[in-house]
């Protein structure tokens, strides 16, 4: 394969003053577009398409797919900095991001966050341009019962987001579940729990869910001391403000695993860049030797999904170069811009237009280390905000909650819903029950019913179709395996017990 | 209240809710032609929370007092932070009425004074300050569009 | 003097009637921005088509002000109409409707608006619907597929939207035309559709011709009927589904333009001469031939009439695939 002769000429294409320019200009506005919470890539790209009729082609489709993983850089940094999920990618990084900020370690992890950005996007982007037709062939054999394997596999991640209690992490994982059905159901086009509410046949918008859940929900907890919470402390010196050696040499599984995960995931059309972030912590949990730190500030708990929120960018758009197939909400518009511009994205896109495709991923390599170069020097400018006394603090963060969220839909309803969901994560927080199990439910209860309904459509009701397909049975086995691990310790603990009091 | 105070009553609610669910999802259809129907998950959602919950209260009751920790000051804290979140939704009902500038306006007047007790001054100018500071970055520069009122914000 | 006191009223009075008379007959032009809502979130269909509407618009210096498209996605258009609705007396909103929003108030009980409540404005496009097999499978054309699925009853399998959705209802009318049957599975996006067809999971689906023509041209797709009246002029090789002996009614996918219930007249005369001259422009042409659309442009009675007619068909349609029928 000719793979080097077609990358130099990606390279003189995307080297080209003017779509080095649109690529600077693509990626900063992705960045910016991907901090604030609610305005997201897809709307930012939706309101560029006419612009672009007057580009040349491969320099608009540069500066669009540079909003679009561009906005994956961005999305961490309201995670780690407020509690507020930028993107519904970053969720994930809340979990961990927050509280390394909170211990004064923002700088970290917002460093580690670009970092691993960065390399997973790299990563992504070296699949797309060397394994991308394959790989798309291979996405063609996950029918539904492979999907729902998958989002079984997902589920069994609530095992590691558990913290002291099963049963809670359980009942929120169960809570999140039963909020992915609110809506028209696909199949029967009954409408379930909508209270007779227009506004709720779409289901609960997730992001005012999350946002709900985690910023408000977060600020309401730190209410209640009076003279705020434990203030953040905020590291002195700007070699403090950044990763140190040893958080890179921790992070190295955590590198490959975002990188891997996220491209993989970002290949199936249908499954999105958050169950490829959730997939991502899960497993570094599983494989740290430090698994019980998980949740209260671990480093390569950000460097993961972070990491898998990014190649997921660039697998997504294997199917959609590859076979003209969009995966999810944002390459369904650059597949209607291609159509704009008189491409026909398909099969041949590639072949025909090699300048284009070639064009693209040397413009995504620059992309990426313009993302990096930009975003690393940003980390000490963006931690001095924690710097803000909390009575302006936490204003800001009510503020940018409300227009995040506002913005998505231009809806109240849903600001209300972003209310509600404050009080649920409060008390949530109060309780003890873990907010990232019921955000899990959530994100992948569409998906897993959907999968399992389609499956036994296909099967004509013989649900052994579950199992009996190689793929899906393996990620199943997986499955089933991790969610006996806190069963096989119980027993393990049991019999230490047993032999020490006999001993 | 304590932990085990909480968890029985939160175990509570959670097996009202899941009995609630139950009564839904049995009205909708269980079985379609091929496959569950829309009844089918959330009537065995509604089975796990009053299962799991049911466990919760159990456990709850069963393990030691002598676990209990004392958190009785935290019932006025709970009040700040309730006051807080009615303040948030007065300030978003106003927002259709009054416009995004002026309810975060008295939403930060409310948090800044009523919860913290410093000087209103101080609240006005950040409010002020914040409403600004969003109105140019959102609505001028990013042209998304916020509540507004009659006369503009 | 008395004459005076009867003149000057009356003098005042025709001057007033006569003022009133040009008032109404007062053009309305828009002065601020216009609202384009469509029923999709950013990328899906109508979106796209509300946006490239709204830009080829202002290209040709067809409306003074800007169109700005809002996003309504919801309960399929339930959202949208209900938004659409609220905007009554609004002179400056406008929607995008496609054929669910006839279709959706008649199965969801919330969805308390229908397209009688709002005022049509002008239907631009028809969208054609052909059908597609996997291009290494047995069928060569109907008769073949449907031969297949008489033996095999139930075991074949059609990938599409939700069951109220054109492909569902298209699947519907042929089984009973052909007394065959096979097995829909809905997919929510048109990629995971395409995706499992490609894959061999289904064996047959329903797919505008745009979307196939890729893969027909790299060989991955075969098409093995139009669901139109005449052969479609990029594929001519393919027969019609009436033309092979199935004769079933053809279920158009339209999309054209609403506006808000009782819309004064001024304001529909304006969008109906803005859609007209519209409609002649070349780079419009070039935008259906692109897309492979219909131009399918119809205004006044003979929408309205449309409407009624596509409502009581798709309620017996409906009926009869056995979906809850509200209204």
């Amino acid at each position: 394969m000719d793979a080097l002769g077609n990358l130099l000429l990606g390279f003189s294409v995307a080297l080209s003053p003017i779509n080095l320019f649109w690529c600077l200009v693509g990626v900063i506005l992705g960045t910016v577009v991907g901090v604030l919470p609610g305005l997201g890539p897809a709307a930012t790209i939706a309101m560029l398409l006419p612009l672009t009729l007057k580009m040349d082609h491969t320099t608009a489709i540069i500066a669009l797919a540079g909003i679009f993983y561009g906005a994956r850089y961005g999305g961490s940094t309201t995670s780690i900095l407020l509690n507020i999920p930028g993107e519904s990618s970053s969720v994930v990084t809340c979990l961990d991001g927050y509280q390394m900020a909170r211990q004064g370690r923002a700088g970290a992890a917002l460093g580690i966050s670009a970092i691993a950005s960065f390399v997973a996007g790299t990563v992504g982007v070296l699949g797309l341009m060397l394994i991308a037709p394959p790989l798309a062939r291979f996405a063609l054999r996950f029918a539904p019962p492979e999907y729902f394997a998958l989002m079984v596999l997902g589920l069994a991640m609530v095992v590691f987001l558990a913290g002291d209690s099963m049963v809670k992490a359980l009942l929120a994982m169960l809570v999140g579940l039963w909020l992915a059905t609110i809506g028209t159901d696909l199949f029967s086009a009954e409408s379930r729990f909508t209270f007779g509410q227009v506004k709720l046949l779409g289901g609960v918008d997730f992001i005012a869910a999350t946002v709900g859940i985690f910023a408000i929900g977060e600020v309401l907890v730190n209410l209640e001391a009076r003279g705020g919470a434990e203030l953040f402390k905020l590291a002195k010196g700007l070699r403090n403000l950044l990763p140190t050696l040893q958080d890179l040499k921790d992070c190295r599984f955590a590198f490959l695993n975002g990188s891997v995960i996220g491209f993989f995931i970002g290949a199936l059309p249908g499954a999105g860049a958050t169950v490829a972030s959730f997939l991502s912590y899960g497993l570094e949990k599983a494989v740290s030797r430090h698994p019980e730190k998980f949740g209260t500030g671990v480093i390569e708990g950000v460097a993961a999904p972070e990491g898998a929120n990014n190649a997921d960018a660039g697998g997504a758009l294997v199917p959609l170069l590859t076979l003209g197939i969009p995966g999810g909400n944002t390459t369904a518009i650059l597949l209607g811009g291609l159509i704009l511009w008189g491409y026909k994205p398909g099969p041949l896109l590639i072949q025909e237009h090699p300048e284009l495709f070639w064009g693209l991923v040397a413009s995504m390599y620059i992309g990426n280390v313009l993302l990096l170069v930009l975003n690393l020097p940003l980390v000490p400018l963006f931690a001095q905000i924690l710097r803000l006394p909390y009575y302006i603090l936490y204003p800001l963060v009510f503020g940018i909650s409300i227009v995040g969220v506002y913005s998505v839909n231009n809806s109240l309803f849903d600001v209300w819903m972003m209310g509600f969901f404050g009080l649920l994560g409060y008390f949530m927080r109060k309780l003890d029950f873990p907010a990232a199990a019921l955000v899990l439910g959530m994100v992948l209860g569409d998906g897993l019913e959907r999968a399992l309904r389609q499956s036994l459509m296909m099967s004509q009701g013989d649900i052994t179709i579950l199992a009996m397909r190689p793929i899906s049975g393996t990620l199943l086995f997986i499955a089933v395996t991790i969610l006996c691990l806190p069963a096989i310790r119980k027993v393990r603990s049991w019999r230490v017990e047993a032999v020490e009091r006999e001993g | 209240m304590t932990r085990d105070k909480g968890n029985l009553i939160s175990g509570a609610c959670l097996v009202a809710f899941g009995i609630y669910v139950i009564s839904v999802a049995a009205k909708l259809p269980y079985i379609a032609d091929v496959g569950p129907g829309p009844g089918f998950f959330p009537l065995w959602l509604g089975i796990g929370l009053v299962l799991f919950a049911a466990y919760l209260m159990f456990a709850s009751v069963m393990s030691s007092a002598a676990k209990a920790k004392s958190e009785s000051q935290s019932w006025k804290a709970g009040g700040r932070a309730l006051a807080g979140w009615s303040a948030m939704m007065i300030a978003i009902a106003l927002l259709g009425r009054i416009g995004f500038g002026l309810s975060f306006v008295i939403l930060t007047i409310f948090l800044i004074v009523a919860l913290d007790r410093r000087p209103a001054l101080l609240a006005v100018g950040v409010g002020v300050g914040l409403a600004v500071a969003f109105h140019l970055i959102f609505v001028v520069a990013l042209d998304v569009s916020l509540p507004k009122a009659i006369w503009g914000f | 003097m008395k004459l005076r006191t009867i003149l000057l009223p009356i003098t005042v009075a025709t001057v007033m009637a006569i003022s009133a008379g040009f008032a109404s007959g007062q053009e309305f032009k828009p002065s601020k921005q216009i609202e384009a809502v469509v029923h999709t979130g950013p990328g899906g269909g109508s979106d796209l088509l509300a946006r490239a509407i709204a830009e080829l618009l202002q290209k040709e210096k067809l409306i003074p002000q800007r169109m700005q498209v809002v996003n309504k996605p919801g309960g399929g258009p339930a959202v949208a109409m209900s938004y659409l609705a609220e905007k009554k007396g609004e002179t400056h909103t406008i929607g995008f409707f496609t054929g669910v929003w006839v279709t959706n108030p008649l199965t969801t009980a919330e969805a308390t608006v229908t397209v009688k409540d709002l005022t049509p404005i002008v239907r631009l496009v028809l969208e054609p619907a052909v059908i597609a097999v996997k291009a290494d499978s047995p069928y060569k054309n109907m008769k073949d597929f449907i031969d297949a699925a008489k033996k095999n009853p139930k075991q074949l399998a059609q990938s599409g939207g939700t069951i109220t959705s054109r492909d569902n209802l298209m699947r519907l009318l042929i089984q009973k035309a052909t007394g065959a049957q096979w097995n829909f599975i809905s997919f929510p996006s048109g990629g995971e559709r395409l995706s499992n067809l490609l894959g061999g999971h289904v064996q047959m689906m329903v797919i505008e011709p745009q979307e196939a023509g890729e893969q027909i041209r790299a060989g991955n797709l075969r098409v093995i009927a139009a669901l139109t009246e005449k052969r479609l002029a990029a594929l001519p090789n393919v027969p019609t589904i009436k033309e092979q002996g199935i004769d079933v009614p053809l279920i158009p996918q339209a999309r054209g333009v609403l506006a808000p219930p009782a819309a004064p007249r001024e304001v529909v005369q304006y969008w109906e001469g803005v859609f007209e001259r519209f409609e002649k422009t070349a780079s419009w042409k070039q935008y259906l031939e692109q897309n492979q659309f219909e131009d399918g442009y119809l205004k006044g009675p003979p929408l309205s009439k449309f409407f009624d007619d596509l409502t009581v068909q798709m309620r017996d349609v409906l009926k009869e695939a056995g979906a809850k029928v509200v209204r």
